[in-house]
């Protein structure tokens, strides 16, 4: 993948793999990106002029997917010991477990959308919308790409040959998206669901 | 400043999680969302300590999910600064937005820091 | 004499020239090409800014319509700034780091591929909107509520939005490249604190980008989702807010500016210390200075915004953050000017640059704490003193750091040196230029002259320095031609350079002009920020390479080109047909899918 890590022991100068240290930076980045987007929901709360506002939220069946999500980054982390204990069975059936509770927690957000949708908030209904649909929204295209890579890493792990004798470092590497997308959620669950509108 | 350590792997250095605590973990987890759902089910009974509880009890999972999930607490400390470093300025920076956007010049008497521009003699 | 291979063939031919450089990794290709790149769109746009200046020689000027006007001042910034001064850095970025901290190449050479490939894409996106319904025309940092798609109706700020967030994942992937590089690549003996200047300067732009790009990111999608999915973000009639545009702006458009400069920086505190024979004055200073002009730079961003009605207390704030700021500037001003002091000095061209920047630079830092107060922003604000100060920042800064870099660093980059004797005469040129032409912007300003205005009436006094104004821009466009002259003679020339012309302290001059394909046959020891120079001292000579020594290098690799189409494809179905988008998401899996699985030995 990269010429210095092509060797195995190869010594970098802060005894990190490179790989590992590009989705920690990578994941400072994403703070500043949902912080925005968090930022401008924070804004608009309570300026709409007109339409459906945080009286809309159903948070009791949004608890549930939150659950499902967090449920998700256990059994991500239960893939990662499967990994780095050469328990690739474990491993494999924890990479499932994940992308089927992302897919869970997707639907939910699909179906919540489309219940808002039906009950009149959309993206043009007013700021509310705007914003809940755009910070919603771009974490669950984060969840989407995040079963996609996970799907890879299984799909892959499924082949001949495996994913090779990185196996550990790739899994903990997704592991570690995963979860960053988890806590993501953490805080926007709080924040935009549970935290009443003033 | 740099370590020339050998590449290495951090899980040598601490006896590895085991599944029972990872569950263990996993529970706790549960259980504290568990505690904020009734928490803002019974918010008018809490009155101003339901946000800061609220922000308290997801800062507690979210250090747990970065800690022992991520890892950090385990890995190279190199990790939980740069993850810090973006953390905190994306605090940082988004609190400034937000309280700037709260408090600006129409909210101030006089006019803000122009002052008020029409003087008057009376 | 060691030998690399790469996994293809051996025999070249003309055909496969063209696919070696499509499918390149080499850090040193891939910089040539953001090199030639970012300076063909240097001098397509300093044609526009010859054009705005024809306009603007005599009042009432036809040259320009009021809408040509307006998209070529604005596509003037944007691809002065992301397709000129972004791109040339990045060149140097590629080409040296591997180099100056003693390894072979950076982290993740096929995403290095990527983000010149990405690059091009979004610069291509964001260029040909000029003739396909028009260049964005709201100013290079787009303020609503003018960009939404009431008061905009072309599609120019769609181009502006997607190629701008085309451009800015280039930026991010090759920021990550290179700061896990830098941290993690090192050769062994360089601790942080012995990294060449020009390489702390590098990995402190690379965590700007890296922490200010994903809130223009932010900003530019909400601006898109305001024109194309009837959301109100901006808009203040259904409750959005103009200022939020701002301040998301800001965010970033601040941390930006340094991104610009730092590099700059860091070259002249290369280019100074060799040619004034001694070592950098104040090594730890100038590093910390680096930093902290990063980190505080992400405290600034309002004093854009000082017209706007922040209030009191957060002016007050803005105002002490950016007068703060200037600080670690001047430290790193005085130090270079004490490198310089008992030095024995060598005036080559790359000196007289990197002398006429400190120079330059401190004029522009001078108007720039000027408007800090922001009394006196509110009278400089939208006035033509704002474009003085950008541009001796920006053209006496950034670009005469360039500038200076190019002539260093020539003679390693292509084993030829460019003339000395033209390129002091392109110096001087462009150097009068400089001045004739932005100097006398600071009496137009307080004249009260504003910006972006496409032309003025007599009688208001400002003719004659406009006139002159135009002249010293005709004059840049001749130091710029003189120095295109240069380099076509040179690279008639063979490439015979040694090693260390200069006789330089840091890792690249330890290898060969230009540097073979695997870098450096034999990393030398390092003991200090100036290796080499400490090893002559210390009588440590690096040994030769050991006969048949074998440096495997990564084998290209067509899909970072391919993943790029896909990306650019995407972006061009936001802009025209949404079909686009999933052939441009399907190539660009195939490419992600190829990039996986494809065997990197």
């Amino acid at each position: 993948m990269s010429a210095a890590t092509h060797e195995t022991e190869h010594h970098t100068s802060l005894g990190l793999d490179n790989r590992k240290l590009l989705m920690w930076i990578f994941l400072a980045s994403e703070c500043l990106f949902f912080g925005s987007l968090l930022s401008t929901y924070l804004i608009f709360k309570g300026e709409s002029l007109s339409g459906p506002g945080t009286d809309i939220f159903a948070f009791e069946i949004t608890s549930i997917s939150t659950f499902v999500l967090l449920m998700s980054s256990l059994s991500m982390v239960l893939a990662v010991y499967g990994a780095q204990h050469g328990q690739l069975g474990l491993m494999k059936l924890m990479l499932l477990c994940t992308i089927l509770l992302g897919l869970v927690f997707l639907g939910f957000q699909v179906y919540e959308f489309k219940t808002f949708a039906s009950e009149g908030l959309t993206l043009s209904t007013n700021q509310f919308g705007a914003s809940f649909f755009v910070l919603t929204g771009f974490h669950g295209c984060h969840v989407g790409g995040g079963v996609i890579y996970l799907g890879s890493l299984l799909i892959a792990s499924v082949r001949r040959n495996g994913i090779g004798k990185e196996t550990p470092l790739y899994i903990d590497i997704g592991g570690l998206y995963w979860h960053f997308v988890d806590i993501v959620w953490i805080v926007l669950f709080t924040v935009v669901y549970l935290i009443p509108a003033y | 400043m740099a370590e020339m350590d050998a590449v290495h792997d951090a899980h040598d250095e601490h006896p590895t999680t085991t599944i029972r605590e990872y569950l263990l973990i996993g529970l706790a987890l549960s259980v504290i969302t568990a505690i904020e759902l009734v928490m803002s089910l019974y918010d008018d009974a809490l009155g101003a300590i339901l946000i800061p509880g609220l922000l308290i009890f997801s800062a507690i999972k979210f250090i747990i999910v970065v800690a022992m999930f991520m890892h950090l607490k385990f890995d190279s400390i190199r990790f939980t600064q740069i993850f810090t470093f973006g953390f905190v300025l994306a605090a940082a920076l988004l609190t400034a937005v937000v309280v700037l956007f709260a408090f600006d010049a129409s909210d101030a008497i006089g006019g803000g820091f122009i002052g008020d521009p029409i003087e008057h003699h009376d | 004499m060691a030998t690399a291979t790469d996994g293809v063939g051996a025999v070249q031919t003309e055909q496969s020239k063209v696919w070696e450089w499509l499918t390149t990794v080499d850090h040193k290709k891939i910089g040539a090409m953001y090199g030639i790149t970012g300076f063909t769109y240097f001098l397509i746009s300093g044609l526009t800014a010859l054009a705005i200046r024809t306009q603007l020689a005599v009042p009432n000027g036809n040259v320009l319509s009021a809408e040509l006007y307006n998209q070529f001042f604005t596509m003037h910034a944007l691809m002065m700034i992301f397709l000129a001064i972004m791109p040339m850095g990045a060149s140097f970025f590629n080409f040296f780091i591997p180099l100056q901290i003693g390894a072979r190449d950076v982290a993740f050479p096929r995403l290095n591929a990527l983000s010149y490939w990405v690059f091009l894409s979004g610069s291509l996106i964001l260029f040909s909107s000029f003739f396909l319904g028009g260049a964005p025309d709201a100013g290079w940092f787009a303020y609503a509520p003018l960009t939404d798609s009431q008061y905009s109706v072309g599609p120019g700020l769609d181009f502006y939005c997607v190629g701008l967030i085309i451009l800015g994942l280039s930026s991010l992937m090759a920021s990550l490249n290179f700061a896990v590089t830098i941290l993690n690549m090192r050769a062994p003996g360089m601790t942080m604190m012995r990294l060449p200047v020009y390489m702390w300067m590098t990995l402190v732009v690379s965590f700007l980008l890296i922490l200010s790009l994903p809130i223009v990111t932010v900003a530019l999608v909400l601006l898109y989702f305001d024109r194309n999915f009837t959301t109100n973000f901006f808009t203040p009639e259904t409750g959005g807010d103009p200022i939020l545009w701002q301040h998301l702006f800001w965010l970033f458009g601040h941390p930006e500016v340094y991104v610009l400069i730092l590099p700059s920086m860091g070259i002249v505190s290369e280019v100074i210390p060799v040619f004034s024979r001694k070592p950098l004055f104040g090594y730890s200073a100038i590093v910390f200075a680096g930093a902290s002009i990063g980190v505080l730079g992400f405290g600034v961003w309002a004093h854009h915004m000082f017209t706007t009605g922040l209030g009191t207390v957060p002016t007050l704030v803005f105002t002490a953050t950016t007068m703060g700021i200037g600080v670690p500037t001047g430290v790193k001003i005085f130090n270079w000017l004490s490198t310089m002091y008992g030095g024995s000095i060598r005036f080559t061209t790359s000196m007289y640059f990197a002398v006429a920047f400190i120079a330059m630079f401190t004029i522009g830092g001078i108007s720039g704490v000027m408007h800090a107060s922001p009394a006196v922003d509110s009278q400089h604000q939208d006035t033509y003193f704002v474009v003085a100060h950008i541009h001796y920042v920006l053209f006496g800064g950034a670009i005469m750091g360039i500038f200076s870099g190019i002539f260093y660093w020539w003679p390693k980059m292509t084993g030829r040196f460019l003339s000395e004797t033209i390129g002091k005469w392109s110096f001087w040129v462009m150097f009068a230029g400089m001045n004739l032409t932005f100097f006398p912007m600071h009496f137009l300003g307080v004249s009260g002259m504003p910006r972006r205005i496409y032309t003025y009436d007599e009688g208001f006094g400002w003719d004659d320095w406009n006139m002159v104004a135009t002249i010293g821009s005709y004059l840049i466009g001749v130091g710029v031609l003189i120095f295109l002259v240069n380099v076509f003679r040179t690279m008639r020339q063979p490439a015979t350079a040694p090693d260390n012309p200069w006789d330089g302290p840091t890792l690249e001059w330890a290898t060969s002009s230009p540097p073979p394909e695997h870098d450096f046959d034999v990393i030398p020891e390092v003991h200090s920020s100036i290796p080499l120079w400490t090893n002559r001292e210390m009588g440590i000579a690096t040994p030769e390479a050991p006969e048949g020594l074998h440096i495997h290098l990564p084998p290209p690799s067509y899909m970072p080109l391919i993943l790029a189409i896909g990306i650019g494809l995407l972006g061009v179905g936001l802009l025209s047909h949404l079909a686009l988008v999933g052939i441009g998401v399907a190539i660009a899996i195939y490419g992600i899918w190829g990039w996986a699985i494809e065997p990197t030995d």
